[in-house]
């Protein structure tokens, strides 16, 4: 059932990393066109960054289910088969330790029950929490730039799905 | 306790970056410094919101691109017309096919892959050993991350702080170098193995050739005009060069299925997102580096051995020889250079381009030596050769890498000329 899950919500990850990397194309592609025309859009290169980082953010989770992160495997392509399905396990552990990390890093960065205490009112959340994160804005979007930033908890959601799913199923793939 | 855990999941085979986040992690929390916690998330985020390091994932999407359009054959066909005719003409055609490759690839694995099925068929029908087929195929790759474009170049870029564009000049020299080094070991071999007769196109057959070829050369000059005359920065000019290998492969060469788009664009999504990933991890393993003054300390221990930087260069070849033979090139960039930099630029007053050039080919040659030679297994599972019949017919091109790299690290200004 958390495989099942864990396959369906990598697919849509990858899903929408593919259209981000077509979007973060036609960004910088936009830009050059109106650069070349004298009339550049300030906005477009801050934008093709935060797309590139959320493609970034939801690819690395959707690989993180598919096992094709960048690892050294000398080791564990050395060993017998049972070291290496034990191997695996321990690497799954890794992840899901940090993935929970991840969840409880964003819980402190974000802090949502201190901004609900506060009624989604940023100002009164500020003055009492010395937290800036609803307050920062982006360069040049016009836009608060915790909407951007959002996308890590994507990430520690996905990572969390992903390695406890591996963690509890007895395939290992690669 | 860090770098017992540094090591041991490393080498466990948990995914590098995950090993760079769980490590500052752990050291976080040794240390005491919880509150550092807070901006743990926000920092890995931080470290991608880079102008440069858009230029990935549009370099990974043309080479996507080139490799379904159908141009891989057509500038093969281009090589022929210039160096089909010698003795070993096949070979030389693989060597120069590789360096146009190089000028629209920037990763050494995506070329070897795509040029091995290309060249060492042709090469074993036409009667050259197939070792040697694929040595040289393997070999030419090296090119890729050398000759403008480069990705890890953009890398280092980012990392060492440097103008992107720049960074690409300096590498011209050094893959024209590299080039010539291959080209006189293949004649060396040549004038040893008897290669077979190379045969000279007609004029006919030369001028449908380069008609055929011309489009898919506009994706280098785009690339490479871009960046030398300043006309785009590296990631318009990558942008650029996707839509016209897109276009080239689409409309001029039909080989390119639209409907394959979306497999291309997930492709490049997720090898990308591999690479950016680990970025952002290694700007919160910076803290580490930070913190523990790991450059400090290691230019203590350096600099009491040395003070010439010709030496100080040698040394980091060696020892990076090394690295390079168990971690993966671009991981290994990631992970060196902000320990190695500042030493090299802060105590031997070393030019940050000499460096990058330098340490990118060291580090993208343990793609070809074992036991992690991730461009030797691919070379021989696309060409069906062992990893060690490849090696048999290898070193001698891997000399020359390890020559060039003298060369390149005595004298700076074969990096630092054009720029």
């Amino acid at each position: 059932m958390l495989y099942r899950l864990s396959v369906l919500w990598a697919r849509f990850e990858l899903g929408c990393a593919a259209i981000l990397a077509l979007c973060v194309t036609l960004l910088i592609l936009l830009s050059v066109v109106t650069r070349s025309l004298g009339n550049a859009i300030y906005w477009v290169d801050e934008l093709a960054i935060y797309t590139m980082i959320w493609m970034t953010f939801l690819g690395a989770s959707a690989a993180l289910h598919h096992r094709t992160s960048v690892a050294i495997t000398v080791l564990s392509d050395a060993v017998p088969p049972t070291v290496t399905h034990m191997m695996a396990k321990f690497v799954d552990l890794v992840i899901f330790l940090f993935a929970i990390a991840m969840l409880w890093f964003c819980w402190r960065w974000f802090q949502p029950l201190e901004i609900i205490r506060a009624g989604f009112d940023t100002t009164a959340f500020q003055s009492t929490m010395f937290n800036f994160v609803y307050a920062e804005p982006t360069s040049t979007l016009g836009l608060p730039k915790y909407l951007f930033w959002s996308v890590i908890w994507l990430f520690a959601f996905g990572a969390t799905l992903h390695s406890a799913a591996h963690l509890i199923s007895r395939r290992i793939e690669r | 306790m860090s770098p017992v855990l540094f090591l041991v999941t490393l080498f466990l085979s948990v995914p590098v970056a995950i090993v760079l986040g769980v490590t500052a992690t752990w050291y976080i929390w040794e240390s005491g410094n919880i509150v550092l916690y807070d901006s743990f998330a926000q920092k890995m985020f931080s470290g991608l919101e880079n102008y440069g390091l858009l230029a990935i994932p549009l370099f990974m999407l043309t080479g996507e691109l080139m490799n379904e359009g159908g141009m891989t054959r057509r500038l093969v066909a281009l090589a022929r017309i210039f160096v089909g005719g010698f003795r070993g003409g096949l070979a030389y055609i693989n060597l120069l096919t590789n360096m146009f490759m190089a000028a629209i690839i920037g990763s050494a694995t995506a070329q070897i892959a795509v040029m091995s099925r290309a060249m060492v068929p042709a090469m074993k029908q036409e009667g050259y050993e197939k070792g040697f087929a694929a040595a040289t195929t393997a070999a030419g790759g090296l090119l890729a991350p050398v000759i403008p474009p480069s990705m890890m170049f953009v890398i280092f870029g980012v990392l060492a702080q440097i103008p992107i564009g720049e960074m690409f000049i300096s590498g011209i020299l050094p893959g024209l170098l590299l080039a010539g080094g291959f080209a006189l070991v293949i004649t060396l071999i040549g004038w040893q193995q008897h290669f077979p007769k190379g045969h000279w196109m007609t004029s006919r057959e030369a001028t449908h050739a380069l008609v055929e070829a011309l489009p898919a050369l506009l994706i280098p000059l785009a690339i490479i005009g871009g960046i030398l005359f300043g006309i785009t920065t590296p990631t318009e000019s990558a942008a650029v060069a996707s839509l016209i290998a897109f276009l080239v492969g689409w409309l001029i060469y039909g080989d390119l299925k639209p409907r394959n788009l979306i497999e291309m664009f997930k492709r490049t999504a997720v090898n990308s997102a591999m690479i950016l990933f680990m970025i952002a991890a290694a700007s919160v393993f910076g803290w580490v580096i930070i913190y523990e003054e790991i450059p400090q300390q290691l230019a203590g221990l350096v600099t009491a051995l040395t003070a010439n930087p010709f030496l100080f260069l040698l040394i980091v070849n060696v020892a990076l020889l090394i690295v390079g033979m168990v971690i993966d090139g671009i991981a290994a960039i990631i992970l060196v250079t902000p320990i190695l930099l500042p030493i090299a630029t802060g105590f031997y007053d070393i030019s940050p381009y000499q460096f990058g050039v330098v340490v990118c080919l060291n580090l993208v040659l343990g793609l070809l030596t074992p036991p992690v030679g991730i461009g030797l297994y691919i070379s021989a599972s696309m060409s069906e050769v062992s990893p060690g019949t490849i090696l048999r017919s290898l070193w001698p091109f891997l000399i020359t890498v390890w020559l060039v790299l003298i060369l390149l690290s005595y004298f700076p200004i074969l990096s630092t000329l054009f720029i």
